[in-house]
Formats: C-alpha cells, structure tokens, sequence
C-alpha cells in the first residue's frame, strides 16, 4: 500500500476510536495516539518513559500477550521490542485499530 | 592520579557485564553518597598496575530522571567538580537495540559530551544479520565508536586503548545543558525530535537489517502462557526454597562443625576459665553466627543473578506482578518474599531486584514477619509442649501439630501481606510504581558475573552486618556470663535474669516470668537460642525434646506458651536482620521502625492470645 513505501503512518487508515491498549483486541495492529495535544507540555513520570520506550504518537504498535490472574499485565510489540505494562499503564495510551 | 572514567547505558545493555570484563576482579561495591543505590567502582590494571578507574553507573534511560537510580547517574553526569563526577564518560549501546539504546546517546551529543561508544552485543547482532557502516555511524555521532562483545571479550582491549586516546587528548568539556532542562526534556516536542533523530541515523548507517530474535519469542510461548508460565515460574520458586532449605544446610552444618571444632581446640588450649568462656562462647560462637549465614546468601543471589542475566526476571515480574500489587507489592517482590522464608538476611539482600524504593522498602519491612527457618526449632518444641499429636478428620496422616505448624507458617505470612497494604496507604511515595520495562531478550549466563556477584554480596555482608553481629553477640554472651560465682556463670544470677526481672512486670500480661524474658534476651541474636536458654533457666536436658516439651508444659500454663508461639511469629529478632536491614537502609530510621511495629504486634497478639486462652478454659 502506499503508505508503506514513504514510511508514512496510516493516518487516515483509521476506524475504530476511543480505546485504550489494554481495551484492544490481541494482535490487532494498533495506531497510538497520545501525547498529541501539546507538543510542550510536561509530561508525567509515566508518559514520559512509555515515550521513551517507544509510544510515539503515529507508531503501529501490537497486543502480544495478556498475563493471567486479575486483569494481568500485557506484552506489546512497539518498535521492534516488547514492552511489558500493567493494565493501568495500559489504560494511558490510547490507540485506533488499522484496518 | 589515575585517570576515571564511567560507563553510561540504558538497563539491559550488558553495561555491568562490560564493567566485569574491564576490571577483572578489581572491584569495589559501596553506596553512592546519601543513597542506597549501589556503586561498583572497579580497576583496568596493565601489568599489574592499575591505570583506569571505572565507575559502573546504574542504568537510566533518559536525563529526566524517575527513579532513584536515574537522579544519581543524572547528577554525576551533570555535576561539574571532578571529584564527584568522571574525566570521561564510556556510552554502552546495544547493538540489537540500538533504536532504544541510541536516545540516550543523542542527548548526551547535543548536550556537548564528548562521547566514546562501546557498541555492545556486535556479537549477537551479527548473528541476526545486523550489519552497519560504523565509520558513518561514528562520523554522525560525532563519537568513537569500537564494538564490543561483554561476553567473549572482542573489543574490549580496542575500548581501552581508545579511552585512554580520548583521555590524552584532554578535551574540556562544554556542557550546553538548556535551563529548566527538566522540562524541556519532558515535552512531546522533544522527545519526537531526538527519535525522528534516531530514524534517520538508523536508516543512514543500516546496511542489513537485524532479524527479528525469533529465539525468545518461542520460550516465550512457554514461559508466559497463562497455565505453563505459571508452573514454570512456581517450579523455580520452590527450586529456589528448595535450596535455601535443605540444600544450603549441609554447608551450614558444615561451617558450625568447624567452629564448634574450633571451639573445642580453643577451649583445650586456654586455660583460663573466663579467657576460655569469653573465646568460645562470645567471639568463636559469634563468628560462627555471622558466617554461617553465607551459604543461604551466596546460594540465592547464584540463582537470583542467574535468572537476571537469563532475561528471566523481568518476565517473572510480568506474571506476578497484577497480583502482587494488590498487596502493595510490586511482582518482583515474590523472590525476596519466598526467600526469606528460609531467612530473612538473604530476603532484604535481594530486595535489590525491586526498582522501585519505596516498594523495595515496604518489601523489606514485611520480610521479617515471614517464617524464617530459625523459627522452626522454637515452633517445634513450643508445639510440641502444647499441642496434643492427635489425628484429625480421622485421617492418620493428619496430625494436629502438622495443621498447627501450617498455620503459624500462613499466619506469619498473611500478616506480611496485611502490613505491607497498611504501608502502602501511610508512606509517602515519591516516585511512581511502574512494572513499564522491556523484557530483554533471552541470554545465557555467564559464570563470571555470577561468581562475581556471588562474591560482592558475601562481601558486603561480612564487611557491614557482620561487625555489628559479632559485636551485639559478644555483648549478650557478656549478659548471660557475668557476675561469676565462684568462677562459674550462673544464667539465673546473671545480668541478663536482672534484666529479665526488671521487664517481669511489663511480660506479666502475657504470662511471662523472668525465666521466659531472660531466657528471650539471647534469643535476640538468634532466635533458635530461646530453646537452649530455656533449658538452662529450668535446668532441663535442652537436646532431649521430649524432655523440654514435657517440661515447659509442666512450668507454665497454657495460655503462657501459645502467648509465647504467637510472640515468636511477630517478634523483632533476629540482630542480623535489624544490621543488614540498616546496611541496605542506609538509615536506622527503618530497621527501628521494623523492631517498633514487630514489638508491637508481638505484644498485642501474643496478650489477645493469653486472655482468649484463659476466657474459654
């Protein structure tokens, strides 16, 4: 598809909104779209390493795992590593499922 | 002066591995100022003489700092004076993840640093296929950049020598570091900016991609599937228990036979009775209490550092972690919690493996509530004396006493997990709680950073704790030895039956005389100890348990002796645990915060138990 070829995120691409990671189907390839408001506001402890860690707004990212036992941590791909976080940290990053 | 440099990198980068491999076993591990964050200082020696200092900092993933961890790296790279910072700054890059490794380094460039980079794991990034053109990588970066491998130790003589290049060159270093950098380090804008930085290096220097590590994806499967990830980590849990146990005991019992033997030698040499008494019973004895810990330490953090450097650890707080947080504990805290069931010295050791202070803390205050193996002794013959060997539910193979020991054991640590909420919701949290991190990929250990570990954590307990141990047995041997009559220690005529009495009425509540307080002083060294000195008090055979059992039943009421198991279950003991507790504090505040709350507990529940005891009979 074109957007592949100049590296350019599926902006338009985009369906389902208002969901967060840990409300995503698993393995679906998800779109992040956080931190976009104010590109100069501080961001919080969390926010700040979940950017770090590579939940850019625009990056495909994708559910791998869920742990089990009381609403367990998931694993996501993003960026070419896999990242654990807890359901709450979860629930900071919002996402849109690519179609 | 020797010149010093330090190692920079993200965690999980193979930065201490490095370490390792540049200072061989010249190495030195102590606290940074102020802090319990640990700081291994180590030595590059050239024939022998030492020609680089290294300073291993603890791993940080950007200058705006969360952790702990990360304000200690950030202020030694932002402090100016020497003595508190480094003559040149080493960056460590992993070369199979260099899109998260490399933010770091960009910063460090445009704040003006000038960088010298070990882009380590070459290795095992050309083995997936991971090619770069290193002199535009270089040239971009405005850096020196020699691979390395940690592990077979390619590059690191080359890393050397391009230190010590650097170091000739004696370059000032002009830090262009923006005001309020917190915040500006902290916006969107700049984040986006530094990986947009990133993508475009990448995609300039890359000249075969790096496959995907398709290797930890299928142990993955396995080792986090909701049922088999489960039994594997359990499995390994009670691996770990296992040996702490039953398996570091023959090295203990083996170390107690030498000192006993030691003993033995010592007391057909010396001739003067209190010269002997003081050399036996105080200084070999004490020892003895101090090394004979070590088995059970260097045991665990074997098993803990192995689990670390296999990229297990993180996967196992991954598992745990949604359960263990709703006890106020993060999910590495199940390592320390089940060791500790063996001892508590090994436990508050490893609460090192938990990020987080204050969650590291909560963890350590908990620890001692748990059922330590030096319990079961004063369980066992407490059990004994009170509780009837009868079968129960007419099963033969159930027995009251089996129930009764199961149940001090969940009592102990159902009262952990109790405390540890109540901590949660008082102490003051300072950074936040985050299971956030990236599972590394899986690596095989190497036995050189396991023998080191093993060797630092022996080290560090001997040189902190273990004065204080020795001290405070020498101290109590002293109680229980003086004054002499006619030469000879009498335990009901010493200072420590005086200190006894004088506590008598504060213990009357819960049923104790002096003889139980006096013979409970001891048993602040160890707890086992309270069996031995209650033989003496009541002048029973100590070794013979149905000779003890049958005793302290005859001597004290009921009500007395289940007051006094329910006292062993929460009582602050042993000395070892408050010394370590202040070692890995670095403050006393915690470990007398420990002793208070313990006390506190002990008094309460063992007085409920005795007026519960004497309301029904």
């Amino acid at each position: 598809m074109a957007w592949e070829i100049g590296g350019q995120r599926p902006r338009s691409l985009v369906y389902q909104t208002a969901m967060t990671i840990n409300q995503a189907p698993m393995n679906a390839n998800l779109v992040v779209r956080s931190f976009h408001t104010d590109e100069d506001r501080e961001l919080s402890d969390l926010e700040s390493r979940l950017m770090l860690l590579g939940f850019l707004h625009g990056e495909v990212i994708r559910v791998t795992r869920k742990a089990p036992l009381f609403k367990g941590p998931l694993l996501v791909e993003v960026r070419g590593r896999c990242v654990a976080l807890s359901a709450d940290e979860a629930s900071l990053v919002r996402v849109e499922v690519v179609l | 002066m020797i010149p010093r440099i330090a190692l920079v990198g993200m965690p999980n980068v193979g930065k201490t591995a490095l370490f390792n491999k540049l200072t061989g076993s010249f190495q030195r591990v102590a606290n940074f100022p102020g802090v319990t964050v640990e700081k291994k200082t180590g030595w590059v020696t050239e024939n022998g003489v030492r020609v680089l200092e290294v300073i291993d900092l603890p791993g940080i993933y950007s200058l705006d700092a969360t952790t702990l961890d990360e304000k200690v790296t950030k202020d030694f790279l932002l402090k100016k004076e020497r003595e508190a910072s480094a003559d040149l700054f080493v960056f460590v890059l992993d070369a199979t993840n260099l899109d998260k490794s490399l933010y770091l380094a960009l910063q460090l460039k445009e704040l003006g640093y000038p960088l010298v980079i070990a882009l380590n794991l070459m290795d095992e990034a050309k083995k997936r296929n991971f090619e770069l053109d290193l002199d535009l990588f270089a040239e971009r970066l405005s850096a020196v950049v020699v691979p390395t491998s940690a592990a077979s130790g390619d590059g690191v003589e080359d890393l050397v020598r391009a230190t010590r290049t650097a170091l000739s060159r004696g370059n000032q270093v002009e830090l262009k570091v923006p005001e309020n950098s917190q915040k500006v380090f902290r916006s969107p804008a700049y984040v986006n900016g530094i990986f947009r930085q990133i993508d475009v290096l990448l995609s300039e220097v890359t000249i075969s991609k790096l496959k995907p590590d398709t290797f930890s994806e299928r142990i993955d499967r396995v080792v986090l599937h909701p049922v088999w990830g489960l039994v594997t980590l359990f499995t390994l849990l009670i691996l770990i228990f296992q040996t702490l146990f039953t398996w570091a005991a023959p090295l203990q019992d083996l170390i107690e036979a030498g000192f006993s033997l030691a003993g033995e030698v010592a007391t057909a040499l010396i001739a003067h009775p209190l010269l002997r008494s003081l050399v036996v019973d105080g200084i070999i004895s004490g020892v003895g209490g101090v090394l004979v810990f070590l088995p059970q330490i260097v045991l665990l953090f074997f098993f803990i550092q192995f689990l670390e450097d296999l990229g297990y650890l993180g996967r196992a707080a991954f598992l745990m972690d949604s359960v263990m947080r709703r006890m106020g504990l993060p999910g590495k805290s199940v390592i320390p919690l089940l060791s500790s069931h063996a001892c508590a010295i090994p436990g508050i050791l490893s609460t090192r493996v938990i990020d987080n202070h204050r969650e590291r803390l909560i963890t350590m205050l908990v620890i001692p509530l748990t059922t330590c193996s030096a319990r079961l002794p004063v369980y066992a013959i407490l059990i004994a004396a009170v509780i009837p060997d009868i079968a129960v539910g007419g099963l033969p193979w159930l027995r009251l006493p089996g129930l009764a020991l199961f149940a001090l054991y969940m009592l102990g640590f159902g009262s952990a997990l109790a405390v540890s909420l109540i901590f949660k919701k008082t102490l003051p949290q300072a950074s936040p709680s985050m299971l956030l991190m990236e599972l590394p990929p899986y690596r095989i250990p190497k036995a050189r950073n396991l023998f080191l570990t093993m060797k630092n954590k022996a080290t560090i307990f001997l040189k902190k704790a273990g004065g204080i141990i020795l001290i405070v047995s020498i101290v109590i041997w002293a109680l229980i030895s003086f004054p002499r009559t006619n030469g000879v220690a009498q335990i009901e005529q010493s200072y420590a039956a005086d200190i006894g009495r004088f506590f008598g009425p504060v213990f009357a509540p819960l049923g104790f005389d002096w003889r139980i307080t006096t013979a409970l002083i001891p048993s602040i060294a160890a707890r086992e100890v309270v069996v031995s000195a209650l033989s003496l008090v009541l002048a029973v055979d100590g070794e013979n348990e149905q000779h003890m059992a049958s005793a302290l039943a005859q001597q004290f009421g009921l009500g007395t002796l289940l007051a006094l198991l329910i006292w062993f279950v929460f009582a602050p003991q042993c000395v070892s645990t408050f010394a370590v507790m202040k070692r890995e504090t670095n403050s006393l505040r915690w470990p007398v915060l420990m002793v208070t709350y313990t006390l506190a507990l002990a008094y309460v529940f063992a007085f409920l138990t005795r007026q519960l005891v004497l309301t029904l009979s």
